[in-house]
């Protein structure tokens, strides 16, 4: 007995049970549809997604009766039509849809570099100082790291404090696009960086080499080599960088002074200042349409980059 | 000054009890609104939720109504600091889902609580038995009984740094317009509280109101073009304080809230007027019935004389109960109105033109600004 329980330990008994429970739970011939059910958190999480832009779709056609502040019980395109002719709203769009082009150029040329030593660095310190000054941003959140703009950029901040030391008088650095645009760019670079590494992770350095030992020089390496395949990292670090500079609520709600609103600002309003529910979902459901647009755009030209997981040849 | 009194604080569950008429004759009980109840007080809930402003502002309501409040009846008083425009659809959903609503009391604009107000998720007020000792202000116009008190009036008054003013202080809004203001001007970021006065600047009248407000846009045009900051309250106190302003269009509390900071700050109702405003206290539909009722009483108690003088000694800002005492640095001052000659200067505009045409003001001052 004794040896017959040592040729079947107990933790094989233990599985067995489990594989018994496990086989009453999901029986042999559920097996087919394995695959569906690791797909159901994202079912689940995709349905809720599509149930809350339902009931958006329901208010954006709804409008607001200002004598009991409830929505229209009939349907119109009033919401639309108001969304794509007043001046507001067109300027709110075209600002944040340039704002967000501009940042995504800008965060992929400053991010490129960072990566590329990160990655390429034969220095451990270094590599390790630039993920720890990688990392560090994601442990502050979004309204402290810009607090921390308005500290050091402010009229009275560090920056126009050593301005003062030259003879500089003070000037206004915040409160306006430019403003707006750069801290984006520094909100963004550590999620650019994050996909650029493993494209870049992922180009042979004997590749880099041997374009070397051909003649190429450095510019021509890296025009010609590292550019190329590199593609897919710039593609994905772009689209996540474009979508969430798009969307964007904070940064130009502290850095534009209340003048340089992106359109997160103005579907806030709609929701929390007029309490026009109806036209807040409106401009939601645009910013979605024109944010797939784009984002469609982006995987007909150029794939989906490293957002692929290396599935799809960019 | 004398802190508020309580009876209340002497006096047992048990002893009330007692009789509803021999507290009904006790001196000062009427204050808390609990001389009518005792018979059938509800069971008192662990603590009530006063949704409330951050800052001075909640400093205030705390050391004038709620701590008195919770000393007097031993519930706890939670302020939330949601903003006011933030919690009302988490309130309006809450009710039209039938759930109980996040917050017992809400503190709020008069504009904001109307709306509320029309949208039929406020409960009557009217049996607060204080309202009798307050002034017609605590009334909202334009709605039947009392779906919300108003606590106390303010102005939007000019405030500036006397250093950026060597001639003196402003007179006008128009005095604004000059370029060395270009980018050291804030307002508020929908523009509340300057619509009405650049209606005037801009060589319009008030009767004209909601009509024609073409004079108010074309001087908000010529204010944009100084590059004016767009804020929320806290804002134009730290762009005070980081010297980002030299003058802001923004209520008194704030400009006296920079100034007790040790900031050299001053303010003026210009020629063309300052707007005048209310806020006010309402309770959300959807309450168990004990806590409404402890939250009437709390409401209640913030319209009673000694709660009042307290609270908006803290506010600096004139409330709706006769012979209250005004702050020693607000004695004549115009942001603190007591008499008919100062309340000429000030432009009050119904609740009711203000919640019909809001949004749309907004929208207008909006795309000025962000043009």
């Amino acid at each position: 007995m004794k040896a017959a329980r040592t040729a079947y330990p107990i933790r094989w008994r233990v599985m067995d049970a489990l594989e018994a429970v496990a086989g009453i739970l999901w029986p042999r011939f559920f097996r087919a549809g394995t695959p569906y059910l690791m797909l159901a958190p994202a079912i689940l999480l995709v349905g809720l997604l599509v149930l809350g832009l339902w009931q958006m779709a329901d208010a954006s056609f709804r409008t607001l009766d200002t004598n009991t502040f409830l929505l229209s019980e009939d349907y119109s395109l009033a919401n639309y039509k108001r969304a794509v002719t007043e001046s507001l709203f067109i300027t709110v769009a075209g600002r944040s849809l340039v704002g967000s082009i501009i940042v995504t150029v800008l965060t992929l040329v400053i991010s490129f570099p960072y990566a590329y030593v990160m990655v390429r660095t034969p220095s451990a310190t270094l590599r390790k100082f630039l993920l720890i000054a990688l990392f560090l941003p994601f442990f502050i959140g979004q309204v402290v790291r810009a607090y921390g703009w308005l500290i050091i950029l402010g009229n009275q901040g560090m920056v126009n404090e050593a301005f003062g030391l030259i003879g500089i008088a003070p000037m206004r650095l915040l409160y306006n696009y430019p403003a707006v645009l750069f801290g984006l760019v520094q909100y963004m670079m550590p999620f650019a960086v994050l996909m650029l590494a493993p494209a870049l992770t992922a180009i042979p350095e004997e590749i880099e080499a041997a374009a070397g030992s051909l003649g190429a020089d450095w510019v021509r390496t890296f025009r010609h080599v590292v550019l190329p395949m590199a593609r897919p990292g710039f593609v994905g670090a772009g689209l996540v960088v474009l979508t969430l500079s798009l969307t964007d609520f904070a940064i130009p709600a502290m850095l534009g002074g209340g003048s340089q609103d992106f359109i997160a600002n103005a579907i806030y309003d709609q929701f929390f200042r007029t309490s026009d529910q109806g036209l807040g979902a409106t401009l939601a459901l645009l910013l979605v349409a024109v944010g797939s647009l784009l984002v469609g755009l982006v995987f007909t030209l150029f794939g989906a980059g490293t957002l692929a997981m290396g599935r799809v040849k960019a | 000054m004398n802190g508020p009194k309580f009876p209340l604080n002497d006096l047992t569950r048990r002893r009330l009890l007692q009789g509803a008429a021999a507290l009904g004759g006790a001196a000062g009980l009427s204050t808390l609104g609990v001389s009518r109840a005792f018979a059938q007080e509800p069971e008192k809930p662990a603590e009530l939720i006063v949704r409330a402003w951050g800052g001075s502002w909640v400093d205030s309501l705390k050391a004038g109504v709620s701590d008195p409040f919770t000393k007097a009846t031993g519930i706890a008083i939670r302020h939330d600091l949601t903003e006011d425009n933030e919690i009302q659809p988490k309130v309006w959903a809450a009710v039209a889902q039938k759930r109980v609503p996040p917050i017992h009391i809400n503190w709020d604009t008069t504009t904001n609580a109307t709306k509320s107000a029309l949208r039929g998720v406020t409960e009557d007020l009217s049996d607060l038995p204080n309202l009798k000792n307050t002034t017609d202000l605590s009334k909202p116009v334009g709605l039947d009984g009392y779906p919300i008190v108003n606590t106390y009036g303010y102005v939007y008054v000019l405030a500036y740094r006397p250093e950026a003013f060597p001639n003196g202080a402003p007179k006008s809004w128009k005095d604004l317009l000059d370029p060395k203001f270009k980018g050291r001007i804030a307002l508020y970021n929908d523009g509340i509280g300057f619509h009405f006065p650049a209606q005037v600047a801009g060589g319009g009248k008030l009767e004209d109101i909601p009509g024609n407000m073409q004079p108010a846009w074309d001087f908000v045009a010529k204010m944009k073009e100084q590059s004016p900051l767009l804020g929320e309250d806290p804002d134009f106190t730290t762009w005070f304080q980081k010297g980002e302003i030299d003058a802001a269009c923004t209520i008194s509390t704030n400009a006296r809230e920079a100034r007790k900071a040790g900031l050299d700050i001053k303010w003026v109702v210009p020629e063309e007027g300052a707007k005048y405003d209310t806020d006010g206290l309402w309770i959300p539909k959807g309450l168990p019935e004990n806590e409404l009722y402890w939250a009437k009483q709390y409401i209640d108690f913030a319209i009673s004389k000694d709660a009042q003088q307290v609270w908006l000694d803290g506010l600096g800002l004139p409330g709706v109960v006769p012979g209250l005492t005004p702050p020693a640095d607000l004695v004549g001052d115009p942001s603190y109105p007591t008499t008919e000659e100062e309340f000429k200067h000030l432009i009050r505009i119904s609740a009711k033109v203000q919640v019909e045409n809001e949004s749309e003001w907004f929208s207008k001052f909006k795309a000025i600004m962000q043009g």
